[in-house]
């Protein structure tokens, strides 16, 4: 682990940024639109205004929940075949792909075009079988009702992944469904419970706003025992402050009243903290990822995060503003990579996006996973004794000899991240090699990859379960 | 039906471990099987496993380095059984950096893959005139000269030493290959060379193509 970490907060102003928090959740509030969720809160302490919806959290009943959200735990995948530590033991990271991209970029033909459920098939599989991508979420699907496509989309996910899956509503009616298709996966409620392979994501509406459905989400995954990705999603100089700790004091406020929302319903709820910060293009009012500015402030609110609370944090880890797989796409991901990466994040999301999370495509998702793979060993931390140091090697060598032959070097001839896509060969082998560019070999490597995958082995009735209440969706959605 | 014996020859070699590579050469020799037997089938069939697998990136330099060092620790084990021919080179090479350049990291990286293929190697060393070269063909009746360059400005230096070959009526004689970072296979046929190699393992090839 690396024994410091970027940070652009000193002590002092994190002791500013962290009374501010507790100021403005105590003195301002947020608005809340879910009576039954209000109530409870104030039952537990917490100042409530009926007419205006706003509740407030006093300083000591904030710390008091914080003090119940767990610390660490782990994201577990299907089959009890993966186990995501949070923080994670090596001091590095987790990832995660996309949510939500309505358009996709076929690996076969490169046509860009919108979202259906068999794609869902192929990006789940894909996750499945790239080594550094940690668990997966869903984009959202054209062919089918909208009410329902976020049911589908899960339904397509867990059929064809055993990783953990990464679950976003889209309509408050369909959270009871997409629990249910957990449950179902998980092979009953106290499965799910015990090792929950799916978890939440619920936003809020910024500024200080939450949405009934996000409500919702919070109520019902805790009681399911489903740990919660508790995200802001503010747009610098729009829905939030144009400055970076202005933006990201927000973002963390907003968070924090979700994971106390969480504590009062169901104590030792797992909150994942996810600032997702964008920045705002001023001559033309679009969101944006990967500015300078939303690197740096989500940077800013995740080491807030940890450095404040302790708590496990989450955002893009990767993506792309850029509309294409082209030059700008690739140095924003890696930017974006090692920012995140060296901030300590526990989570790096958004792999497989570019267009500011809007498009998906299965090559990028490809690369993303070998920038991961890179980033996670930029940042692994180094031991230093006698055989790091080369010791023997270095007090033997003679001036102007060679290492090459040296025990050393030959057991640590494989210590390196071997490549696989990025390609090191001279012009020439290039040149008699196709001239492909990473794009090239990383659209022939996933396709390689699925043309052997298959949908993950699940028992009959559970896919019978699990269309019966896709069908019930529907019935009652549509 | 294969020999078990030589077959496990062929494998301790590729996996580099020489105290057991030369007990079981000492345990197949007790077996009564000849010498020739092992050196070719065994030792040397290894070594161009070794090669094919360096070529496909499954083995690293070191890697080979190490296999041809534990090849040769065999071969010392069999040389009392062999005879004179046997255990003859696969051709002869002299080598060195061209006159005006000193590096020499890339040659040598060159020289000990040429060794571990079983070449002869007569190494001249950095900042070598067209001359030496020529006289060393002479003395070492080599079949392949092999020249290294660094430096862009050096690179005419092949062309010199080419030249000073072709003039001392050696050429015929001689295979000449070049290498280095600012040569190309381009540069290479400008300048009258038999062949071009990127790299230390496709050094190898190609002098083992030359001398065929």
């Amino acid at each position: 682990m690396l024994s410091t970490r970027i940070s652009y907060l000193s002590q002092d102003t994190l002791e500013i940024m962290r009374e501010r928090v507790f100021e403005l959740l105590e003195n301002h509030g947020v608005k809340m639109d879910h009576a039954e969720v209000v109530k409870i809160l104030e039952k537990a302490g917490a100042k409530v205004d009926s007419d205006s919806q706003m509740v407030r959290f006093p300083k000591n009943f904030l710390e008091e929940q914080f003090r119940k959200a767990p610390k660490s735990f782990s994201l577990v995948g299907r089959n009890g075949k993966q186990k995501l530590g949070l923080p994670r033991e090596d001091g590095t990271f987790h990832t995660r792909t996309n949510t939500g991209a309505q358009s996709w970029i076929e690996p076969e033909t490169g046509v860009y075009r919108r979202v259906r459920v068999p794609d869902i098939a192929i990006w789940a599989r894909l996750s499945d079988r790239l080594g550094e991508i940690g668990f997966c979420a869903f984009p959202v699907p054209s062919d089918v009702p909208d009410a329902t496509a976020d049911v589908y989309a899960l339904r397509a996910m867990l059929q064809n992944t055993e990783k953990h899956v990464w679950v976003q509503p889209y309509t408050e009616g369909s959270v009871e469904y997409l629990v249910k298709l957990s449950i179902a996966a998980a092979g009953g409620e106290e499965a799910l419970k015990s090792k929950p392979l799916v978890s939440f994501i619920t936003c809020s509406l910024t500024p200080l706003e939450f949405k009934r459905m996000d409500l919702e989400i919070i109520l019902q995954a805790s009681r399911h025992g489903i740990p919660l990705h508790a995200c802001s999603l503010p747009s610098a100089g729009t829905t939030g402050p144009v400055s970076e700790p202005g933006i990201a004091l927000l973002c963390v406020a907003e968070i924090l009243a979700m994971l106390a929302t969480a504590q009062v319903i169901e104590p030792g709820t797992q909150i994942v903290a996810t600032p997702l910060i964008f920045s705002t293009d001023m001559s033309t009012g679009r969101s944006l990822q990967s500015s300078v500015e939303s690197l740096r402030s989500n940077a800013l609110a995740v080491q807030f995060v940890k450095a404040a609370f302790g708590i496990p944090t989450h955002t893009y880890g990767i993506g792309a503003d850029s509309p294409a797989m082209d030059g700008q796409c690739m140095s924003e991901g890696a930017l974006r990579g090692m920012l995140i990466g060296v901030s300590g994040a526990d989570i790096l999301g958004a792999a497989g996006q570019i267009e500011v999370a809007t498009t998906i495509s299965p090559v990028q998702l490809t690369i993303d996973n070998e920038v991961f793979g890179m980033v996670r060993r930029i940042i692994t931390g180094m031991n230093f004794d006698d055989e790091t140091m080369a010791w023997e090697d270095l007090m033997n060598v003679k001036p102007g000899g060679e290492f090459l032959t040296t025990d050393h070097t030959y057991r640590h001839c494989r210590d390196g991240l071997p490549p696989i896509n990025f390609v090191r060969s001279t012009r020439e082998s290039w040149e008699q090699g196709g001239q492909t560019d990473l794009v090239g070999r990383a659209t022939q490597f996933c396709r390689n990859l699925l043309e052997k995958a298959k949908p993950v082995e699940m028992p009959e009735d559970v896919i019978k379960e699990m269309d019966c209440i896709v069908r019930a969706a529907d019935d009652r959605l549509i | 039906m294969p020999d078990f014996s030589l077959l496990a020859v062929t494998e301790t070699l590729i996996s580099g471990e020489e105290k057991e590579l030369i007990e079981l050469v000492k345990n197949t020799l007790d077996q009564g099987i000849p010498a020739k037997k092992i050196l070719d089938e065994g030792l040397i069939h290894g070594m161009d496993i070794v090669g094919e697998r360096m070529e496909t990136g499954e083995m690293f330099i070191p890697e080979v380095l190490r296999c041809a060092k534990v090849m040769s620790a065999a071969v010392e084990i069999l040389k009392p059984f062999l005879g004179e021919k046997d255990i003859s080179a696969t051709g002869r090479v002299v080598i060195g950096t061209v006159k005006g350049d000193l590096h020499d990291i890339g040659k040598n990286l060159v020289i000990m893959m040429l060794e571990s293929a079983g070449f002869e190697v007569h190494d001249l060393g950095v900042d070598v005139p067209p001359d030496t070269f020529v006289s060393a063909i002479k003395e070492k009746d080599a079949d392949v000269l092999a020249l290294s360059a660094l430096l862009t400005t050096t690179t005419n230096m092949m062309k010199a030493t080419i030249d000073a070959v072709k003039e001392s009526a050696l050429r015929d004689r001689v295979k000449i290959m070049v290498g280095g970072a600012p040569v190309k296979q381009e540069f290479a046929d400008k300048i009258g060379a038999d062949g071009y190699a990127p790299d230390a393992g496709s050094a190898v090839k190609l002098a083992k193509t030359l001398v065929r």
